[in-house]
């Protein structure tokens, strides 16, 4: 056995070992994990439903805690960038420009909503010792989990252990006159220091000062 | 159900396994609770549990270990899933007990 830790694993087990956490899991991963046809590797829509399930109804000590784990090794980061089935709830044939994809997202009201909530609470801010608004590490993360299984549902861009990268599938290309906007829209997923260092004091477990439990 | 105090022997048990212990051939190292009937089910519960129990009683049957009922899960856990070393995902159906009866 060896004794160096997966902190992602750690998380798989922990959610396996809950009733509910476990059926949820279980829901999305073979919803997500179906292959149509060998044209249709999955249905995203249904992918995208579950995935909101497994968020919405699982209390965020097990969601959490597999989203934003801690790695220090390329087999537990890659586990982290499975945790949603990427390959059917993230990516896609064609990479969208983002601000396409914003305008996508804003024409449902669920999306646009929570893509708001993220704005509102991950959104860098050099007032705070956290980069965080309030210094609220639990509202950034929850606003970001909050957007998976919707159009803009972002998540890590590679298996790279320590330089975390999070990202919705678009890129900033065709911008147009527009390029600014993008790259700026683009920023707050990609360089987000709130965003940043709240899944590493997630993952490190020192956010638990900065955020008091409610009474 | 009516059925409370009969074979009272059959029972669900828990125990906490790796999902390379169940010998299915997956390499993970995740892990998962296993849930199993045990348990006797010397009472007759149905009719034809009756009946069997008289006929071997009066030496009607062949061998007196026809057809008994046994401890088997009457309903399943739900599916389990879990991520390979490979990276692939499995999902385990009807692999763990739920409830329990003689049937």
């Amino acid at each position: 056995a060896s004794a160096k830790s997966n902190h992602c694993l750690d998380a798989a087990k922990a959610c396996n070992l809950n009733d509910n956490c476990k059926k949820l899991r279980s829901s999305y991963i073979s919803i997500c994990n179906r292959e149509i046809s060998p044209a249709e590797r999955c249905n995203r829509r249904k992918c995208h439903k579950a995935l909101r399930q497994f968020f919405d109804r699982v209390p965020g000590e097990y969601t959490y805690r597999m989203l934003f784990c801690s790695c220090r090794d390329r087999a537990c980061a890659e586990r982290r960038r499975q945790t949603i089935l990427p390959s059917c709830s993230y990516e896609d044939k064609e990479k969208p420009n983002c601000l396409d994809l914003r305008g996508v997202c804003r024409t449902d009201h669920l999306c646009r909503s929570r893509l708001a909530d993220f704005h509102a609470n991950c959104r860098a801010s050099y007032q705070t010792l956290t980069s965080c608004p309030a210094d609220n590490y639990q509202a950034c993360l929850g606003s970001y989990a909050g957007m998976i299984g919707f159009d803009m549902t972002p998540n890590y861009v590679d298996s790279n252990p320590t330089g975390i990268v999070v990202s919705p599938w678009c890129s900033c290309r065709g911008s147009g006159n527009m390029e600014e906007e993008c790259e700026k829209f683009l920023r707050d997923f990609t360089e987000n220091p709130c965003l940043r260092n709240a899944i590493q004091a997630f993952g490190n477990g020192t956010d638990v000062n900065l955020s008091p439990k409610s009474p | 159900r009516g059925q409370r105090g009969r074979n009272r022997g059959c029972v669900l048990t828990a125990i906490h396994l790796n999902v390379t212990d169940l010998g299915l051939g997956y390499e993970t190292k995740e892990e998962l609770i296993f849930r199993y009937c045990s348990g006797s089910c010397d009472a007759a519960e149905t009719m034809y549990d009756k009946i069997l129990k008289n006929l071997s009683k009066n030496r009607r049957l062949v061998s007196d270990k026809v057809g008994q009922a046994c401890c088997r899960p009457i309903a399943y856990d739900d599916d389990l899933s879990f991520l390979d070393d490979n990276l692939v995902y499995h999902i385990l159906r009807k692999h763990s007990a739920k409830r329990c009866g003689c049937i």
